[in-house]
């Protein structure tokens, strides 16, 4: 395929950039959407889990012909120590605000209705630099090839070289980012919901802080698919790195911890993967656009970890419709400068689901305290031990003893700010 | 079930995972400029190992499993002796499960 004569060129076909090349195809925009891996979702790793409405504001009803694993209808937190453990379940009788997924079955799909509204897609093309002219962005270059284009959206991850050669970005920090491990593995579908307590095709998001990161930065997650477990760990850069712990070593800690354990009891290892996720917000990047280009997904921090909920994908999603949207305005007034670009910022701004990015944008800086991954999550185990052990000495009441359990863990003064701190942040 | 299932070593995990060699180096690095870095963060970040110390820094790209994060530090924390890039379009490793 020539990859000369498109107007707008979508590198990355991730979710940002099919969600972007769909809305554009979809209004006789000529749209090039390149791919480094061989096929779309081949170099993409996630924990597990899509909102829904995202795809449903990209799709309409056919949004149901995604390859959907399981929908959630459970979602949990435990608190880890060594030996103990206490959880937190909620159970939803909303059954279809979001699912699990595998990225090389998902992103493939969205791909094929990018294509399928017109977007023309090629595999296997790594784009190296972008051509430039006076500083607006006029196209890019992938090895010998110059592919001009009237623009460029950047939807090419977490290492976004396109954002960094525009000048938007510069290198991220080891506390803007996190590693994020996962092993799958393969059960029988019975087995999974015998063992997680769930009804037939029934699935479950869980969350787990303290132990599994030994203390580091990040946590542990479990999502359910059809017929495996994607058990893993997000782990700070800058925690992993300055502590000395090789990061592949936390998956066997808390994989044979005695609670994780008995889930993954007897299954078989389909793969291990791992990815960077870009932990800082928005505000990772100076600006998501400059003449000729605008950035969505990753590239541009389009993502939320607030502690309790992880979203990635639907955010890119609908960061990658805005972007579309923004050039079909600059195209009816023929002028992609950046400029006519900066709508961009005002629509992610606008957009109420993108706009929760910017309401807990001080939620990264919060994670950074360590006593979130060591000292809390020991303290509510131990005050839970303490609640409901019966034994020959008497027992206190229930206040008491968490006072007794701060003691020497951390000063009540403290535990307040960061109570107080808490609300404010979230 | 045996226990050996259960311990799973970094050799197992990443032989799950097919890789297509770039026959072109994508990853390149100053190993003299190694022994002035006091942290090296590059042993401890990369969740393959693709960095080792073995009396001086030694790499083996042929599990990497491209995140990136091996530059960061080493950018940050470390001596900026890690040069980096994607391997080159279709090559590299594939995820079947991410």
């Amino acid at each position: 395929m020539s990859m000369e004569g498109f107007e707008v060129a979508v590198v990355g076909a991730g979710p940002a950039g099919s969600a972007a090349a769909l809305t554009l195809a979809k209004e006789g925009v000529q749209v090039l959407l390149l791919e480094r891996g061989s096929f779309p979702g081949s170099k993409n790793v996630f924990g597990g889990r899509i909102y829904t409405y995202a795809l449903k504001r990209l799709l309409g009803d056919r949004w149901k012909q995604a390859p959907i694993e399981r929908f959630i209808r459970k979602e949990g937190i435990t608190f880890m120590t060594n030996e103990n453990s206490f959880t937190v379940e909620f159970e939803s009788k909303e059954t279809q605000t979001s699912f699990t997924a595998i990225r090389a079955r998902f992103d493939k799909w969205l791909a094929e209705e990018a294509e399928k509204a017109g977007a023309s897609l090629i595999n296997d093309v790594r784009v190296d630099d972008l051509m430039m002219d006076n500083g607006q962005v006029k196209g890019i270059i992938a090895g010998q090839d110059k592919i001009p284009a009237e623009a460029v959206i950047a939807c090419d991850g977490t290492t976004t070289n396109l954002a960094r050669k525009a000048g938007l970005i510069t290198m991220l920090n080891p506390e803007e980012i996190s590693i994020g491990m996962k092993d799958v593995t393969e059960l029988p579908a019975e087995t999974i919901e015998e063992r997680l307590g769930l009804e037939s095709g029934e699935g479950m998001a869980h969350v787990y802080a303290g132990y599994p990161t030994k203390g580091l930065r990040g946590g542990g997650f479990l999502y359910t698919n059809k017929n495996s477990l994607s058990l893993g760990l997000v782990v700070g850069g800058d925690d992993v790195s300055l502590k000395a712990i090789p990061s592949h070593t936390l998956m066997n800690t808390f994989r044979e911890h005695a609670r994780i354990k008995r889930l993954v009891r007897g299954g078989k290892t389909l793969e291990y993967d791992a990815h960077m996720i870009p932990e800082a917000g928005p505000g990772m990047i100076n600006r998501p656009f400059t003449g000729g280009m605008l950035v969505a997904g990753d590239a541009a921090g389009h993502l939320l970890n607030n502690g309790y909920t992880f979203r990635g994908v639907d955010m890119a999603i609908m960061a990658g419709i805005a972007a579309a949207e923004t050039i079909l305005e600059a195209r009816k007034k023929k002028d992609y400068s950046a400029n006519s670009l900066r709508s961009y910022a005002k629509r992610l701004k606008s957009e109420p689901s993108l706009k929760d990015m910017y309401t807990f944008s001080k939620v990264p800086n919060y994670l950074r305290n360590r006593r979130l991954y060591s000292v809390y999550p020991e303290l509510v185990c131990s005050a839970a031990e303490a609640v409901y052990r019966v034994d020959s000495k008497g027992k206190r009441k229930i206040y008491k003893e968490l006072r007794a359990q701060t003691k020497g863990r951390v000063s009540t003064l403290t535990l307040i700010r960061d109570l107080l701190r808490g609300a404010r942040t979230f | 079930m045996t226990e050996s299932e259960e311990k799973l070593s970094l050799d197992k995990r990443l032989g799950t995972l097919s890789f297509n060699k770039d026959p072109e180096p994508f990853i390149t690095v100053d190993t003299e400029t190694c022994f002035k870095c006091e942290k090296k963060p590059c042993l401890y970040i990369c969740p393959a190992q693709v960095y080792v110390w073995e009396e001086k820094l030694v790499y083996n790209t042929e599990g990497c499993m491209e995140t990136g994060a091996c530059l960061i530090v080493c950018h940050k924390l470390g001596a900026k002796a890690i040069h980096w890039k994607y391997p080159s379009g279709g090559h590299g490793v594939t995820f079947t499960q991410g």
